[in-house]
């Protein structure tokens, strides 16, 4: 994992400064953010925080992709597949 | 007693606006954004390094003069930060996700300015991945300076599609087609209602430039009727206006059907008492009329919140004629831009169309509902069918479902607040912020506003 | 006597405890028209927890109520009518210090007095029976045999299996009567309305239309839903309830834990995969808002209890008013200086569980059926003011 990465599904997505969680995994092409909590596929939408469909698990916190700033080291996981 | 005389939440052309103008005149303003920068949706910053996105020349050097304006006022900012509501106490409430916790503010006054959603009418296919809005295409398009990858389908109804089209092309990935169920270039005399609004009609001759220029086929008339997975890609068959249908296939398709405001569960507008603060709606949040118009309410609201502060007649009168303009202007692009087949029928859909996709409820749903025991309420149908009931709150489905009960009932008319209502939180809200311990992400980016 | 199919019948209030009173009437081929002053569902039977349970109760006339009330839950699921709409579970009460773990003690041989199946748990069992349950649990108390259901479902459910006419936005505003001041009907803002008989299950409405302003207590509630959570709600047996939750109901007199605002943990793990949290007692009938203090207050013990509960998102808070009696008991019967009104309010925080066995027992009454229940504790006759000349 460089520097100016985090992981999603344990897989090292490299990302700029600024950009948010969900512009990077576009950028990576990733379009299925994995299971959302009713099990169907999580995916980026309005990007404005206002459909909630991109809401991914941010070390442990359920965020939206859309609207958190990426940073190195975190670990991102789809929303349903958190141990809850 | 209080902590502030103003919160102002939302830093789009609205808030953007109210918080200038108060600040200017003396008020303590505090501003909330959920992102870490300016901008709102019009104006969604680059990153830095990122290429800018082809804006208009009108609208470039409107965001120049907003943005140096509020640098001048002495405004506080609170960034990453999600205004969830105010509660019975009055408190302005706030998940502040620098600080990892809910933030409670007592506030003179609130100026909710927290902007528009895109309508995006129900089409079997329309919740996979893959499926976005035209605005969020967009709205990452101007965050990260390039184009969405792959073949890119747009599809939908309004002037927002062709500015995407245009600005994708400039970007070097025009999209496949552009699928518009209106015709707004039928010669019916229709545009002409548009020439005494010399800056909208600049915007559109700038993107219909674009079009030209990049070959862009712009269907008019043309509806995208369904999508499906296809292998790795999508499927999106279209109906032209003479009933002959076509299939695409595509790695992207962006939906658009128009704007309407984002007032889902807010605080009604309301004067101060002495626990209550003076509250009220500006911009797209308190109607839909693009931006010029949200910039405009962001000052009558601020001569609004200063008339009550100082218990002085109101001056915003300038602003009311302004904006009685920009509806004119938004009547005649509806009027333009209307679907040649008339306006969607959604009950028409197949049945088992998704309405609401945060709890995956069906048209079947709703039909099964509302055919029983006739006419329910807006909030029976909330409760009993659970459409709107899911995470985004209604932000996607309650206009739906509310004209799928008109359609099924036209004797009871309802719309999306009545299914929706009006309650804190506004928006989900981790229960750690609640407790005060939730992880903080700390954001560089916002320090240099 | 008239024949019950040319009878006509006029509810007040579409509350859990009007729908069932209306259902089990029309069954009977009663013509039944309910009129609310909102709609279905509006008041307390719509911002209610939902908890069909006697975990909390002394024993007494409400507890052999509740007792019935759950087995006519189970029956009418059985039957179809409630299938999917009652969810069969267990309650845990919970023990977090010496003073509720006594509580709970005492409590645990009472219920067991009158026959409910309990089992006391120590945290060992706990641990295994509930891995969600924090360190904190001393011990518990489950209580077999008990349920939950959601109130607007619930009057969903009744006012489709029966032809029951609703008028909604039909406000009542006094009584019709005849000339030898024989009630024959109810004046609304619609104008003048006849009928046979009429029933009061008006919740707070009551007060007005019976005379009983110092004799019905609004009480407020606070309650949360969570969003889903679907590991940790499987991984939970049942509901929670905190030893707290009986002292704020009032079981422990005298004891310094319950605060003004009534704080009383409970945890339900809805079927949808969400939680309902709940809640607060607080003696106001003002507004039904929600603040943030009380709302964090509620949480903060509920994640007390269930540490998981602090990784979900609170996806809805809402209010409700309660109506309560003076002297803790419902009003159901029929109204002393009327012989064709009746009432049934006054249920306070139990009025889900009680709802369907009331509207039972009042359809019976104006039937002029045997009542399967016994209604002589909640004779609204003990107060005297009540009455329908007021
Ligand atoms: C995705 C999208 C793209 C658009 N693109 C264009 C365009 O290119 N050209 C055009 O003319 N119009 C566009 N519009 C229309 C848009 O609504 C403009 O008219 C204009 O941006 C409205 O200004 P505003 O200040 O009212 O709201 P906005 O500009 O939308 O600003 C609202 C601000 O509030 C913030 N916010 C929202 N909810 C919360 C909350 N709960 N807590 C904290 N902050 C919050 C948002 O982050 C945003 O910064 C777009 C709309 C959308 C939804
Ligand atoms: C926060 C909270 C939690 C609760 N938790 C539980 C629980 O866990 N378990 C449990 O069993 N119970 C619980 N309850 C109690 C339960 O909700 C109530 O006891 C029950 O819903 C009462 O039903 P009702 O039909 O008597 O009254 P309501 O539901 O209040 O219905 C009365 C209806 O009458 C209408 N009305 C009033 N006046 C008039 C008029 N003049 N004319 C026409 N219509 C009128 C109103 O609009 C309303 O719809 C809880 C209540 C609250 C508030
Ligand atoms: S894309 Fe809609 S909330 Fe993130």
């Amino acid at each position: 994992m460089t520097e100016r990465s985090f992981l999603w599904n344990d897989q090292p997505i490299a990302f700029r400064d600024g950009e948010s969680i969900a512009a990077a995994l576009a950028a990576a092409n990733v379009r299925d953010l994995g299971p959302d909590l009713l099990g169907q596929p999580a995916r980026y939408f309005c990007g404005i925080g206002a459909c909630q469909a991109c809401l991914v698990s941010v070390d442990g916190v359920l965020r939206e992709a859309c609207l958190t700033p990426a940073r190195a080291g975190l670990a991102i996981t789809p929303a349903g597949a958190r141990h809850v | 007693m209080f902590d502030r005389d103003v919160v102002v939440v939302g830093g789009g052309p609205a808030g953007i606006a109210a918080a200038t103008a108060l600040s200017q005149r003396g008020f303590d303003v505090e501003l909330v954004d959920q992102r870490a920068q300016l901008g709102g949706a019009i104006y969604r910053q680059p990153i830095a390094g990122a290429r800018p996105v082809k804006q208009s020349r009108f609208a470039a050097r409107r965001w120049q003069h907003l943005h140096a304006a509020i640098q001048h006022a002495a405004v506080t900012y609170r960034f990453s930060s999600v205004f969830v509501g105010v509660d019975g106490h009055g408190n302005t409430l706030i998940e502040d996700r620098n600080q990892g916790r809910l933030v409670s503010v007592r506030a003179r006054a609130v100026v909710i300015a927290v902007g528009a959603v895109e309508k995006v009418i129900p089409r079997p296919g329309w919740d996979l991945p893959g499926v976005v809005t035209a605005g969020g295409l967009q709205v990452m398009m101007k965050e990260t300076g390039t184009a969405p990858q792959g073949r890119v389908l747009l599809a939908g109804n309004g002037p927002l599609l062709i500015a995407v089209a245009a600005q994708m092309a400039a970007l070097g990935n025009a999209p496949v087609a552009i699928i518009e169920s209106g015709n707004p270039m039928a010669i019916n005399g229709n545009g002409l209602g548009l020439l005494p609004h010399a800056e909208l009609l600049a915007d559109a001759l700038g993107y219909l430039s674009g079009i030209v220029r990049h070959r862009i086929s712009w269907r008019r008339g043309t509806e995208l009727i369904a999508l499906d997975r296809a292998g790795s890609q999508l499927a999106a068959e279209l109906r032209h206006a003479d009933g002959r249908r076509e299939t695409l296939l595509i790695d992207q398709v962006a939906l658009h059907d128009g704007i309407r405001s984002n007032n889902f569960g807010l605080p009604a507008d309301q004067a101060g008492t002495t626990t209550m603060p003076f509250i009220t709606r500006a911009g797209d949040c308190r109607e839909a009329l693009g931006a010029i118009a949200s910039q405009l309410d962001g000052m009558r609201a601020a001569a609004d919140v200063a008339a009550y502060l100082s218990r002085k007649p109101n001056d915003a009168a300038a602003s009311l004629d302004g904006i009685a303009r920009q509806r004119a202007a938004q009547a005649v692009l509806a009027t333009m831009f209307a679907p040649i087949a008339g306006p969607p029928r959604l009950t028409a859909l197949p049945d088992e169309t998704i309405v609401c996709r945060c709890e995956r409820r069906r048209l079947q749903d709703l039909k099964l509902l509302l055919g029983g025991t006739g006419a329910l309420s807006g909030r029976e149908i909330k409760h009993n069918g659970r459409f709107t009931m899911g995470a985004c709150q209604g932000r996607f489905c309650a206009d739906n479902s509310a004209r799928i009960a008109c359609e099924l009932n036209p004797g009871s008319p309802l719309v999306a607040s009545d299914l929706t209502g009006s309650r804190w939180p506004v928006r989900p809200l981790p229960i750690s912020a609640l407790l005060g311990d939730e992880p903080a992400h700390h954001d560089q980016s916002a320090r240099d506003q | 006597m008239v024949s019950t199919s040319s009878l006509s019948v006029i509810i007040i209030g579409c509350g859990i405890v009007g729908a069932s009173t209306a259902y089990f009437l029309a069954r009977a081929g009663v013509q039944v028209e309910i009129l609310d002053a909102i709609e279905p569902a509006a008041q307390a039977t719509g911002s209610a927890d939902g908890a069909v349970s006697v975990a909390s109760k002394r024993p007494g006339p409400v507890m052999n109520a509740a007792l019935a009330g759950i087995a006519l839950y189970r029956e009418l699921a059985v039957q179809g009518l409630f299938e999917g709409a009652f969810k069969s579970r267990s309650t845990f009460v919970l023990a977090s210090s010496p003073v509720e773990r006594e509580v709970l003690e005492a409590h645990a041989a009472v219920l067991r007095s009158v026959g409910v199946r309990v089992e006391m748990l120590t945290s060992t069992d706990l641990r295994a029976r509930f891995a969600p349950l924090s360190d904190a649990v001393i011990m518990g108390l489950e209580v077999f045999d008990e349920g939950h259901a959601i109130g607007y479902q619930i009057v969903h459910r009744l006012l489709s299996a029966a032809p029951v006419n609703v008028r909604r936005n039909c406000r009542v505003e006094s009584f019709l009567r005849d000339g030898n001041g024989r009630v024959t009907g109810v004046v609304t803002n619609h104008g003048p309305m006849l009928a046979d008989a009429v029933v009061v299950a008006s919740g707070n409405g009551s007060a007005d239309l019976l005379g009983i302003p110092d004799v019905l207590i609004a009480r407020k509630g606070q309650l949360l839903v969570t969003e889903r959570a679907p590991a940790l709600n499987a991984a939970m047996p049942g509901a929670i309830m905190s030893g707290r939750y009986l002292i704020s109901k009032g079981m422990q007199a005298g004891t310094a834990l319950a605060s003004d605002r009534g704080y009383g943990t409970v945890v339900d793990p809805l079927a949808t995969g969400q939680f309902l949290i709940g809640g607060t007692r607080e003696d106001s009938g003002e507004k039904a808002t929600n603040d943030a203090e009380a709302v964090a207050e509620v949480l903060r013990r509920a994640v007390e209890m269930v540490p998981g509960l602090a990784g979900v998102r609170l996806l809805r808070a809402f209010a409700g008013i309660r109506t309560a009696v003076i002297d803790s008991k419902p009003l159901i019967g029929r109204v002393p200086d009327a012989d064709n009104v009746y009432v049934a309010t006054g249920f306070e925080g139990d009025g889900i569980c009680l709802g369907p066995v009331t509207g039972k027992a009042i359809s019976q009454l104006v039937l002029d059926r045997s009542v399967d229940l016994d209604l002589a504790p909640f004779s609204p006759a003990r107060f005297a003011q009540l009455g329908v000349a007021a």
